[in-house]
Formats: structure tokens, sequence, C-alpha cells
């Protein structure tokens, strides 16, 4: 099932949740959307269910026009950031609860509702816990119990709003390689929300990063990471350090040194604008070198395989935030006061002033 | 916290004189003024004999009142039952303008006084009330008949189930709901199988309030039913009239029998509360 939002726009009060959005999302793709808090992903995600209705706009499933339909008729699986589950009832009743609901017509027999519940709390590992209520349960479990339950219903889309949002750390990261897995196991067109990088950068395979109501880019993972369209996906995507530049020829100047941007290799007349250069694209060195800033090392913390530094430069102690593999580190044989020389290897330049 | 209790305990505890002086003293209030009154009624109602209190209550106007109290019942908080789960559910689960002002309105009825409540109906439905002229050309009786008591008392104790569930369902949020619209179910298939299981132990609270209360209602009552004997008396109403007319022993009767309805309200309400917190405890 292909998803297909073509100028919507969402207002609360004074405030536009969702402005102009257009966005195709592609049969049996696992798409993230990716943005902080109050970007408007989660009104965009509601709007694709139908928990929310556009202003104006169409959404459409399958190319079939469905911005009208009630969110009951539209068969999209959803899974809440705080799992909804039915408190009064057993896991089992939870997972049936979109079959044993359905007119009688349609309705699936006992036998076959209790197959299916089954095989789906098989397919999530919990079949254990069919007559268990949702309080006896972990965050982790609920939350896939959730998704056992919006699967029930056999449904052409699966949405899920910050799903692994309410959990700690390490359940968080098994949880998304576990729903990466079942995705490419099940092949359903999957949309989630996140506002963490790390976790749209591992699951999905299309990311839309969104501010303010609009799409600031969208790409596969690698793409937004590598080739972010502009600053605030750079910003948003990852540590990054700022420098004033001019560009020309392919090469920026951060005050006396030069380092490659290939991106403007065309430009002739020298510009200004901003250097955007991630932490660990800096490198370190113990002997001052030409083309390198003369730094003076101010913090080192070691967060179990890297080594993470802020420096100052020594002409206006500017704070700049460097990464390193503590390996690497422990070789140059440097501690907090020393002098060091940096130098960037790569930077992406937006030109401007100020941006 | 189980370990840390012992010196907790010595150190914000009172010394054993205080703490036994205040029980005492919270002990002997509600002697003298819950227990006592409520020894009264009964000694005066069974201080003649049994067969005396089973006459005053089958007195053809003591039955009267007894029926058109449980008409009441039957008729109020049914309504206000349905009437507070709706109010409830607009107000928790939708955005709208006015929303405080009506959450405010909603307590009206507790703030003003009953007897103004029955002014303000006759003064609507009265013969000389607005709507006065029209209820005579119609042959309606509203004021000093049935339909003036049940209007009032519908009146005072609308916000009960109301009152009960809006904090209730605010904070149980829409998650559940739209979980369930988002399954297939319908709105009524969602309410009844989600929103209701929910709040079952909130609306059986608030409805129990609501009885208690449209039972006991004099003030309002007393102001637009005209105190017909036998037709348009309730029975605190009733119990006032026993007690004008010097028949002691027949009023305590009575009022010994709406003590006793009291009394089982009592009992259903600490019941509700103690499921309901073990309900909370088990989730």
């Amino acid at each position: 099932m292909s998803i297909h939002i073509q100028q919507v726009n969402k207002h609360f009060g004074n405030f536009v949740a969702v402005d102009s959005v257009n966005l195709e999302i592609k049969t049996g793709e696992l798409t993230a959307l990716l943005g902080p808090s109050g970007s408007g992903k989660t009104t965009l995600l509601r709007i694709i269910a139908g928990l929310e209705q556009a202003d104006s706009g169409i959404v459409k499933f399958n190319g079939e026009d469905i911005t009208t339909q009630h969110v009951s008729e539209r068969g999209v699986g959803f899974v809440f950031q705080h799992y909804a589950l039915f408190k009064h009832m057993t896991v089992f009743e939870n997972v049936a609860y979109g079959l044993t609901v359905r007119p009688r017509k349609t309705r699936p027999s006992k036998a076959e509702i209790a197959e299916k519940v089954h095989s789906l709390l098989k397919l999530v590992q919990l079949d254990w816990t069919a007559d268990r209520y949702p309080s006896q349960l972990s965050g982790g479990q609920r939350q896939r119990i959730a998704l056992a339950r919006a699967l029930a219903v056999e449904p052409k889309v699966l949405l899920l709003d910050e799903p692994f949002g309410a959990l700690d750390a390490k359940v968080r990261a098994e949880l998304r390689r576990w729903l990466r897995r079942l995705h490419d196991e099940i092949n359903v067109t999957t949309v989630f929300v996140t506002h963490d990088q790390e976790e749209a950068l591992e699951v999905a395979d299309k990311i839309v990063v969104m501010n303010k109501g609009r799409i600031e880019q969208q790409g596969t993972p690698e793409e937004v990471y590598d080739t972010p369209s502009n600053p605030f996906v750079y910003e948003f995507l990852g540590n990054v350090n700022l420098f004033h530049a001019r560009v020309k020829h392919g090469h920026s100047t951060i005050g006396n040194i030069h380092i490659p941007s290939p991106e403007h290799a065309e430009r002739e007349e020298e510009q200004q604008g901003l250097a955007y250069v991630r932490p660990h694209e800096i490198e370190v060195l113990t002997q001052p070198t030409e083309n390198a800033i003369k730094v003076n090392l101010d913090l080192v913390t070691i967060v179990g395989p890297v080594a993470r530094l802020e420096v100052l430069t020594e002409i206006d102690e500017q704070l700049i935030h460097v990464e390193l593999s503590k390996v690497q580190f422990k070789q140059l044989g440097i501690s907090k006061g020393d002098n060091a020389w940096i130098q960037p290897r790569y930077s992406k330049v937006f030109l401007g002033e100020g941006i | 916290m189980n370990t840390l209790s012992p010196t907790t305990d010595h150190a914000i505890t009172e010394a054993p004189w205080i703490k036994w002086s205040l029980i005492g003293l919270a002990l002997s209030f509600l002697a003298l003024f819950l227990v006592l009154p409520l020894a009264v009624v009964l000694y005066g109602a069974f201080e003649a004999g049994i067969n005396v209190w089973w006459q005053a209550i089958t007195d053809p106007d003591a039955l009267a009142a007894i029926r058109l109290t449980l008409l009441v019942l039957i008729i109020v908080v049914p309504t206000n039952a349905i009437f507070g789960v709706a109010i409830a559910w607009a107000i928790a689960k939708f955005e709208f303008r006015g929303k405080t002002l009506l959450i405010s309105i909603i307590d009206m009825p507790f703030a003003i006084s009953p007897v103004v409540v029955g002014l303000i109906f006759v003064i609507l439905f009265g013969a000389q009330g607005w709507f006065g002229p029209w209820l005579a050309a119609h042959d309606l009786k509203v004021i000093f008949a049935v339909p003036g008591i049940i209007i009032v008392i519908m009146f005072g104790t609308l916000p009960f189930v109301a009152r009960e569930l809006i904090p209730l369902m605010q904070q149980q949020g829409k998650d559940e709901e739209e979980a369930s619209l988002t399954l297939g179910a319908n709105g009524l298939k969602t309410f009844w199988y989600v929103t209701l299981p929910n709040i079952k132990w909130g609306l059986l609270y608030g409805v129990i309030l609501c009885n208690a209360r449209a039972m006991g209602e004099f003030g309002a009552v007393a102001v637009v039913s005209g105190r017909i004997r036998g037709e348009t008396n309730t029975m605190p109403l009733h119990i006032e009239v026993l007690y004008n007319e010097y028949m002691f022993t027949a009023a305590f009767a009575v009022s010994s029998l709406l003590t006793g309805l009291a009394l089982v309200t009592i009992v259903l309400k600490s019941m509700v509360e103690w499921k309901d917190e073990r309900k909370h405890k088990t989730h």
C-alpha cells in the first residue's frame, strides 16, 4: 500500500502544525518521520491514520483518495507511544479486539480468532502472556503486545508514534532492531515517528526530516546524513561545529586554514558562509602543521570506546568538539591543558551570513 | 522505605497523650453529632413498638410518599447518569470553546440555595410564571405537581455523576479510545467496550451519591410541591408534615426508613470505593 500526501495543512489555533506537506511513501517501505518536538511529525502521522482531520489537502492510499474516510474504515494499524493497551482486558483480549468488534458477517469464528492471536503472540515472542493483564508486563513487552494488536487486523499501513519513546535505552535498542527484522518479515508499509536521529538512521529505509511543519529533506539514511541539504538537517543529525568561512574554487577558508568543500567547486567569486564540521571529521595532531588550528585541550570525556574532546582555539577561544576513538586518543599521549593542533578533514559550507 | 520506617515513626509522630486526646476528641465529636442522632431516630421510631412503626409506614399517605420518592429516583438517577457521562465525555475527550465555563456551570446547582432553586422554577413554570399561561392553556401542571418535584431534584443532583467522571476521564486520556477506533470499532462499540469498563466504578460512585441526595432533597421540593398529602409529598416532606402535626412516632418511623436507605447507600458507597481501590492496587 503506497501513501500519497498532497498539500496537507493543519493548524491548531494560531499554531501551524503541518504546512503544505507533500510526501510519497512507497509500498513496503519503512519510513521514519524525524524531527524535534513541535515539528508536526506526529500530527502528520495522525492525519495519515485519520485520527486528525487535515484543514486542507489530500491523503491517498494506493492512489485512492481517503481524506474523508473515518479512521475505523481506513485499515491502519496504529501504535501509540504509551501503548494504549486496554487496561481491563487480558493480553489475549487486547490482541483479539480488532477481530471481535467486527460485525457478525465479517467476524472470524472464535477458533480462528484464537489461532490468529496465538500466532501473533508467537510473532512478538510473548505467547506466554496471553492470560495476563497489561499492568503485569514490562514496557517493552507492552509495546510488543500493542504491535501484535495492531497487526491482528492485517493493516494496509502500520503507523507508529514514537513507539520506543517511553522505554529505557537498552530495551529501546533491542526493540528497534527487532522492529527492523519484523518489518523485513511481514513487509507492510510502515511509517514511524521519532525525534531520535540514531533510531531513524538505524531502522528506516527512508528518512523524512521535518521542522516547523515542513519537510526539510527526505532520502535514505546515508543520503540525509552524508549530504544534508540545509543547516537544520546538518545540526539535527548529530553534533556539529560551526565556523565562519569563505568559499572559492571548491575550498573553504576558516581563519588561515584551507579545507576541501567539493560542492562549491564551480564557485569563482569568494563568498561568505558557515562551515559545518562533524566532531569525528577532525584530526588531532600533537605537532604544529601547516593548515592546522592551534588549540588547547580543555576537557576529555571517555564514553566507552569513544573519546570526546572539548578544545579551545588559541586565537579566539572558540569551543570545538572533537570525537575520536579511545585508542587513537591514548596514542596521542596528550591530556587536559596540553596544546594540540586540529585539522578538519572535510566541511560542508552553507552560503550566507548568520544562517 | 520499610527499613526506614521505625526511625521516621519516632521522628514524626506526636507524644502518645497528644495522639490519644486527638483521637478521643474526634470520636466524641462523631458520637455527639452522628451516632447520637442516629440512635435517637431509631429509638423514636421503635419506642412504641414494632406494630406502631409498621402502621406508620403503611399509612396510605406514607406509602404515597414512599412511592413518589421511588418514582423520582427512577427518573432522576438514570437521567443524570446519562447526562453526567455525556458531559464528562465531551469535556474530557474534546477541545472546544467555553469548556472552562461549562465546567463552572455544572457546579452551579451545588452553589445555589435549594430554596432559590425552587423559586426559580416557580417563576418559570408557576401560574404567574413565564410559561405558566402556556402550560395552563395546554392543561399541563408542573408546579404543585410531580413534574415540578422531578425537575428541581434533577437540577439539584445534576453535578454528581459529571463531577465524579470528569477528572477520571481526563486522567485516562483518549489513547485507548483512539486505539479502539484504529482497530475498526465504531464510536458506540468503543464506548461500550473501552470507555465504560474504564469508568464503571467512578460512574457507580456518582450514581450512589446522586441517589442519596435525590432521596433526601428537601428545600427546593418544599417550594414547588405544594405539599398535597398523598400526592406531592416526598418522604422528607411527609416527615415534616407528621412532625408539625405532633405525630412524633410516625415522623420518626418514616425517618428511620429514610435513614435506613441512607445507611444502605453508605455501605454500597464504601463497597464501591473498596473495590475501586483494590482495582487500582492490582493495576
